[in-house]
């Protein structure tokens, strides 16, 4: 079935590189076949695995586009998987998908090296699109993520202790992620601020990279210190 | 760096954590309609039980400081300063400055330090059950973050306290140079030894040890530093014991000294601890027996009330695909903030948020997505805020007919702001706003009588979004 959708989509729009390679890693089976269902028309799912050990051992052999990335997962989690994946192939693309909403996790997986968050709830239109954002080397941030995202870098950080660059969100940053906190698709917020398309990408992705480099222990400790307020 | 970080960051932790005020009517309100919703003819609507089971704990933390005891997290050495600075609320420099300024009087800091550092216990985190599960299971991402020890400021401290100690040596107000070598090296010795107790690793080693507790830093694996440290700590002991000989010309005598003082020892150990043992483990046992049958029968309880009773309404409607959605998606958003979710405090913004949008969730059967940035204590604005979000919710399910809701909330310093948006059909705001009395009376004006605005944006085909936005 997969490969029939591959010759039709190889046939009807040549100029585009063919359907997405995915890798799902999952420990429930039926999640795996839920999902491969939904999005086989229009990704082709070339490895699926249950635990860490063989998620590793099938991302490397068929170094998919994107790997569908639990975020529980036996033997270590999904920061495992990430962390000794990219240890081998830097350039391979995660997409975490969890029912798991604790931020510590969340924030965890992201800045292992995940490049997006969405909910097991996603509808199979809405995945396919992040699949194909992550595929192009953007961002995936849901409302919740964004959410997540503003929490860290906003209130009880003091400007003093902010040395760099990197502990810090832009004006446009910010107002970038409360759009997209509030529901806006990356398009509306385009629409919305005057700029285009690839400017909000460019900008989720700046975000991305500030999660990911920035050092500043208030944002681990703000994981586990926010179930006290 | 890192004591200052930190301190700076621990009154903005509790500067939020302020008494729940006494109108907390709202939420207790919404609180008890969806207890209520029991005996409708509806499918139930099941009482939240993060809100029953997780309760008790979750109004203990804010309210009380914190219990004394070892924190992990940031520390230089056992943790015992900032577990202290936390319990008493004191700035985590004034302690560390503290202890070791007692360290150079006679030593009492390091005495203190060493004596809390046995006694007070480690800090427990208790979180969710689905996290807690997942973390046993190897599920989650194990490995500590990295403990940064800011070296620099360690040595300065270092050097600050031997520096400390000579000059009080050599004014004569300490401790006589007879004295001092050998208790400095005894403390060091009995230090090393002990430091294997640390609580962390203790039930492995008792295990190990038989089930003798107190043999344990002794008879337990804990690999080749473990030996040496209590190999090198036996010996310091010992070099104290023979300075103090040697310096009353008394060396010869050191083998009878040596073993008189070994026999009285043992004596007092074969003394305590059997008792102290026995006492230690029964005690631990009959808490932990107590803490996991607390657990069973709150999951228990639990899975009763919620699944179990979803499962059945969900056979008996099996010809209705519609309803069968809804029950299962009301069971997913249940199960999974019992399992992973946030404890909800009653009388913030965030939990009458969160009880609205449950509401409207399961009344009209449109998913709400809420995302808050910030949380704040209900006062009446906030009150009159969350019921006005409240129907704009309710229009956007009942007019929009969009499959969607967003709902984002974010509390600044000195406002509050709540955004309602959905993708459906929208409407002509200037035509409307007068007949539809819910959209004037119950936002606008609402939101106008506790000195906030709402700002309502809407176009024929992209949805609606309604801005409020009011003081704290």
């Amino acid at each position: 079935m997969t490969e029939t959708t591959n010759q039709q989509n190889s046939q009807s729009a040549p100029a585009e590189r063919g359907p997405y390679r995915v890798v799902i890693v999952d420990d429930h089976a039926m999640f795996r076949t839920g999902v491969k269902a939904e999005i086989g028309r229009s990704v082709a799912v070339v490895g699926e695995a249950a635990d860490a050990e063989r998620a590793i051992a099938v991302i490397l052999q068929a170094q998919p586009d994107v790997v569908l990335l639990d975020v529980h997962l036996p033997g270590g989690g999904g920061v495992e998987v990430i962390r000794k994946v990219h240890e081998k192939n830097p350039e391979q693309k995660f997409l975490a998908l969890s029912v798991s909403d604790a931020a510590e996790d969340v924030i965890g997986v992201i800045r292992a090296g995940a490049r997006g968050y969405v909910t097991k709830s996603i509808s199979g239109t809405e995945l396919i699109d992040a699949i194909r954002r992550v595929a192009e080397g953007d961002a995936v941030f849901s409302p919740r993520l964004a959410g997540f995202v503003l929490d860290a870098f906003s209130g009880s950080i003091d400007l003093a202790t902010v040395d760099e660059d990197l502990d810090r969100l832009s004006q446009r940053e910010r107002e970038v992620l409360r759009l997209i906190a509030r529901g806006y698709a990356y398009k509306e917020v385009a629409k919305e601020l005057f700029i285009s398309i690839k400017t909000v990408e460019t900008h989720v992705s700046s975000v991305l990279r500030k999660l990911q480099l920035s050092n500043r222990h208030q944002l681990t400790r703000w994981a586990t210190d926010r179930r006290l307020v | 760096m890192t004591a200052t970080d930190s301190s700076q960051l621990e009154p903005d932790l509790h500067h939020s954590v302020t008494e729940p005020t006494q109108h907390a009517s709202g939420t207790g309100q919404n609180a008890q309609s969806s207890v209520v919703n029991l005996e409708s003819p509806k499918p139930a609507t099941i009482l939240p039980p993060a809100a029953a089971s997780g309760s008790d704990s979750s109004q203990a933390i804010p309210q009380e400081r914190p219990r004394a005891a070892r924190v992990a997290e940031g520390t230089w050495l056992g943790g015992v300063c900032t577990g202290l600075a936390r319990h008493l609320g004191w700035p985590l420099l004034a302690v560390r400055v503290a202890f070791v300024a007692l360290a150079t009087f006679q030593f009492i800091g390091v005495i203190a330090y060493g004596a809390l550092w046995l006694l007070l216990p480690a800090e427990s985190t208790i979180k969710a059950p689905g996290l807690e599960s997942a973390s046993r299971a190897g599920m989650r991402d194990q490995s500590k973050p990295k403990r940064r020890i800011d070296w620099g400021m360690l040595l300065a401290l270092i050097a600050l306290g031997v520096g400390l100690l000579w000059i009080v040596q050599n004014t004569g107000w300490g401790v006589s140079s007879q004295l001092f070598w050998p208790v400095a090296f005894a403390c060091a010795g009995a230090a090393l030894v002990w430091r294997q107790a640390d609580s962390a690793q203790q039930k492995r080693w008792r295990e190990e040890a038989g089930g003798k507790a107190w043999l344990a830093p002794f008879v337990a694996r804990g690999g080749w530093p473990s030996l040496v440290r209590v190999i090198v700590g036996l010996g310091l002991v010992g070099a104290a014991f023979g300075i103090v000989l040697a310096q009353r010309g008394q060396i010869s005598q050191l083998p009878d000294v040596m073993a008189m003082t070994m026999l009285a020892l043992a004596g007092v150990a074969i003394v305590l601890a059997p008792w102290l043992h026995r006492s230690r483990t029964a005690l631990n046992q009959a808490r932990a027996e107590r803490v996991r049958a607390d657990a069973r029968a709150d999951m228990a309880a639990h899975l009763h009330d919620s699944v179990l009773q979803t499962l059945a309404m969900i056979q008996r409607q099996a010809d209705d695909p519609k309803a069968v959605q809804q029950l299962a998606r009301r069971q997913e958003r249940e199960l999974r903030n019992w399992l992973y979710g946030d404890e909800l405090h009653e009388a913030t913004l965030k939990a009458g948020l969160t009880a609205a949008a449950v509401e409207i969730e399961d009344e009209r059967g449109v998913p709400v997505e809420l995302v808050t940035v910030g949380d704040c204590d209900t006062s009446e604005p906030i009150q009159a805020l969350v019921r006005a979000a409240r129907e704009a919710m309710v229009n956007a399910a009942k007019h929009s007919g969009a499959d969607k809701i967003d709902v984002y909330a974010e509390v600044d310093e000195d406002s509050v702001e709540v955004f309602v948006r959905d993708r459906g059909k929208g409407f002509d705001v200037g035509a409307v706003a007068q007949d539809r009395l819910g959209v004037k009376g119950s936002i606008i004006d609402r939101m106008g009588r506790h000195g906030g605005t709402a700002t309502i944006r809407s176009a024929s085909g992209d949805g609606t979004e309604v801005r409020l936005e009011i003081k704290r």
